[in-house]
């Protein structure tokens, strides 16, 4: 039966049945997240079904296996088609086959369809090391007809990983099931600078106008790097090394294992439990569920010692800022898959989209007789746009994990953290030019610099091995977290004051424009040749083009 | 009970919904510059929008059907003859379309997306027997009459396919919302003519395949656009997989398609 009143659009309510929250629903849970009194509008959807949370246990993808060393790919790879191939000659090669399958992240939900990276969501785990090169064959074996969400196209790109244009997952460069392309990920320093070694990256799709449906449907893994310095050994004999805590689970083979990646999204079911987006959406879509490595809001058993986390803010729009329920600090390690000079102690870690923080959590800090803590989310969203600048209580806070701590105390922990970790790079390659790169949006459409994105057409042509200041510059009423492909870069200058200390000084790759602000950057690349991009990485925005082209030219 | 807009009245002339009887009443008086079409029931500047008490985020919430397929809400509106049509069942349901906002007097960027269209309706074709739809949408209650001028001087009157619509202020503020073209916090910035947005959306609604491009972009990336809606398959030729880029993906032998795990909709 409809109703309607004067003014307020048609309902079903066929809609009510099933129990899932409503409009009206909706805003009182977000009223009941909010402390603080918000008038913006709200971004409104219907609710997900009510989750009993903490009854599922963390899970962690496979750790992607190799090719074993007398197989070899077929056809055979075209060295021709990738710069350097020869000079960093493969020693490691993978073969992965992209495919749906049917995913369940909770009990009290349904088996979606998603797509997924060699049968995984996650996707599967890289180990790399620097100077081992690697080659990975990456196969659409989707099907032909993927209805809703997504796109069978695929193009996969190693989120700031330091490849050649061929393999670094141009958004243009998508292709089809039925095809398979190689990626070349030479594991070298840029610049074979030691100091510019990267830890914690992630890879997922990056298909043209559909990174964010694809990325929603399942594409996302992680791409961890180690050296001989962060060497993923918490009793290397190295006494160079920096012995963090480690062990990356494997599948169900967690126990032992202190180097744990979560990724971190949130989602949105219907009233069967199954996965829904609003695709339709241009402002940045928020879930009400939370999920951690693909399951909402998991349990992980924890011994009384240290962990190191790997935190990705794996979106597709939602900010972040985490914090331990009992307020206990803990070490800030690494930011954007880098490692910080030193370690920061602090008590929580802002987190926009595609941003990582690697933090040692000391679970030995715990009193005897607290056996349970939550990693929360404190950051208020309440629209896809961007965040309210709200510290939530803890009591409204996001809930994440539930850490369940072993009350046994005889623990071996022989991982440290050390004092002193990888140096700044200078910043001596000698600066070329100054470009003003401004995001705006008109009459509803993203531009940079007054220009709307063309696939066609180069925004930038950058000299390969020199470096330029970058002005960028937000207007308007979002937060933009801007990455730049292939290299780390730093930040001068935010808002017109110099910046020399702090994560901000560091390197990064993600850089976050809250509504007004402006960077003066310090940007170089180098090793490689070819098409790059720089995008909003909340990846609604990307997908309705705010992005750059930046041709680096020999 | 059908999923049809109830009409106020009974009348068959009264063709659009009024929030109270005192801007039915208003509507009555045909204000300088409506048309009354012939043969067509007459079709009045619209009554008094009323002030907006939801966000357009409310107004433009999802829906789907019992099979979870994107649905819509069955405003009433007109095209450029004066047709009643329904925005789900006559222009949605079954459609493969493009779909911009702007109104015939638009001196701004009307003109430019309009020209991009039509290119890119020229790259398209037929489409595969399927001819593609083109709607523009007017955000200023625009008469049939304006509408008509507006696409002969764009070159579009008597194309097939090609449509202009207008409606009632809330038919239209329904349709601009639903396809998510809106600001949260900044309302009807987007549905206002001096700064109507000009994203196109684009919609293949049997696939429940929808996407979105600037419609101030190039008229390949907007018959793209269009192309990829389709099963990889089933796509024009230019909107495949580009083999002349380097290290081209290339054919796995002997690869046949998967079925899908689901049957799809």
């Amino acid at each position: 039966m409809l109703s309607k009143t004067s003014s307020s659009p048609v309902v079903s309510r066929r809609r009510f049945l099933g129990g899932t929250a409503v409009a009206a629903g909706s805003l009182s849970v977000l009223s009941k997240q909010a402390s603080a009194q918000v008038t913006v509008p709200v971004q409104v959807n219907f609710g997900s079904p009510a989750t009993t949370p903490w009854v599922w246990p963390l899970a962690f993808a496979r750790h992607a296996v190799p090719l074993p060393a007398w197989e070899a790919l077929d056809p055979p790879v075209i060295p021709a088609d990738h710069q350097r191939y020869d000079e960093f000659a493969p020693v490691k090669f993978y073969d992965m086959s992209v495919t749906e399958i049917l995913s369940r992240p909770h009990p009290e939900l349904a088996e979606s369809l998603v797509m997924a990276y060699q049968g995984s969501v996650p996707g599967v785990t890289f180990i790399n090391h620097y100077g081992e090169p690697v080659l990975c064959r990456i196969r659409n074996d989707l099907p032909l007809e993927l209805n809703g969400i997504g796109s069978p196209d695929i193009i996969t790109h190693v989120h700031n990983g330091h490849h050649a244009s061929e393999s670094d997952g141009y958004p243009g460069y998508w292709f089809s099931p039925g095809s398979f392309r190689d990626h070349h990920w030479p594991m070298i320093y840029a610049g074979g600078d030691w100091r510019e070694a990267k830890g914690t990256l992630w890879y997922h799709d990056h298909r043209m106008d559909y990174t964010a449906q694809n990325t929603y449907r399942g594409l996302a893994g992680f791409f961890l790097l180690f050296d001989h310095l962060d060497s993923g050994n918490e009793n290397d004999p190295n006494h160079e090394a920096f012995r963090l805590p480690s062990g990356v689970p494997d599948g169900p083979r967690w126990r032992g294992c202190y180097d744990i990646p979560l990724i971190f999204t949130d989602r949105r079911y219907d009233a069967n439990g199954v996965l829904v987006m609003d695709v339709m959406n241009m402002d940045g879509h928020l879930g009400d569920k939370y999920l951690v490595n693909g399951r909402v809001q998991p349990y992980f058993e924890v011994e009384r010692r240290k962990y190191r986390f790997r935190l990705l803010d794996g979106g597709p729009s939602r900010f972040y800022n985490f914090w331990l329920s009992n307020g206990m600090t803990f070490h800030h390690i690494a930011n954007d898959g880098n490692m910080l000079p030193h370690p920061i102690e602090t008590d929580h870690v802002q987190l926009g989209v595609s941003e990582r923080a690697d933090i040692v959590v000391d679970f030995s800090q715990v009193p005897d007789g607290v056996n349970e803590l939550y990693l929360v989310n404190r950051e208020m969203q309440i629209q896809g746009a961007k965040p309210e600048g709200v510290l939530l209580s803890y009591a409204d806070s996001n809930q994440l994990i539930k850490f369940i701590i072993s009350p046994e105390r005889n623990v071996v922990d022989h991982s440290r953290v050390p004092a002193n970790f990888r140096p700044l790079p200078e910043m001596d390659t000698p600066v070329v030019r100054t470009r003003n790169i401004a995001f705006d949006r008109k009459n509803g459409m993203w531009t940079v610099n007054g220009r709307i994105f063309d696939n066609d057409r180069a925004d930038v042509t950058f000299k390969q091995g020199t470096a330029e200041i970058w002005n960028i510059s937000s207007s308007g009423g979002w937060a933009h977290p801007v990455h730049i492909h292939m290299e780390e870069n730093r930040i001068l200058s935010y808002n017109g004051k110099p910046v020399d200390s702090g994560i901000l000084h560091c390197r990064k790759d993600v850089f976050t424009l809250y509504p007004g602000d402006e960077m003066k950057l310090y940007i170089r690349f180098r090793d490689w040749t070819g098409r790059y991009v720089m995008h909003c990485h909340n990846t609604i925005h990307e997908d309705h083009a705010m992005m750059v082209r930046i041709d680096v030219v020999p | 009970m059908n999923n049809r807009n109830q009409v106020v009245s009974s009348d068959p002339s009264v063709l659009v919904q009024f929030a109270n009887r005192r801007s039915a009443l208003r509507a009555l008086m045909i204000p300088a510059g409506a048309a009354v079409l012939s043969g067509c029931s007459s079709v009045t500047r619209l009554a008094e929008e009323p002030a907006p008490a939801i966000s357009d985020a409310e107004v433009g919430r999802m829906r789907r059907d019992a099979s979870g397929v994107r649905t819509f809400k069955n405003y009433v509106l007109y095209d450029q003859d004066g047709r009643k049509l329904y925005f789900h069942d006559d222009l949605i349901r079954g459609q493969i379309f493009a779909a911009g906002f702007g109104y015939a007097k638009c001196q701004g960027i009307c003109g430019r997306i309009s020209g991009n269209l039509v290119e890119a309706s020229g790259m398209l074709g037929g489409l595969m027997g399927n001819p593609v739809r083109f709607y523009t949408f007017s955000l200023a209650q625009d008469s049939p009459a304006d509408m008509r001028e507006a696409m002969e001087i764009r070159g579009i009157l008597g194309k097939p396919g090609w449509k202009y619509l207008t409606g009632s202020p809330e038919a239209i503020r329904y349709v601009r919302c639903s396809f998510g073209f809106f600001d949260s916090g900044k309302e009807d910035t987007l549905g206002t003519p001096a700064t109507h947005t000009g994203m196109i959306r684009f919609g293949h609604h049997s696939l429940d395949k929808w996407s979105s491009c600037p419609g101030l972009g190039t008229p390949t990336s907007i018959a793209s656009s269009v192309g990829w809606l389709l099963p990889p398959d089933r796509r024009p030729e230019f909107a495949r997989m580009n083999r002349n880029v380097p290290n081209s993906a290339r054919a796995i032998p002997g690869w046949t398609p998967s079925k899908p795990l689901l049957a799809q909709v």
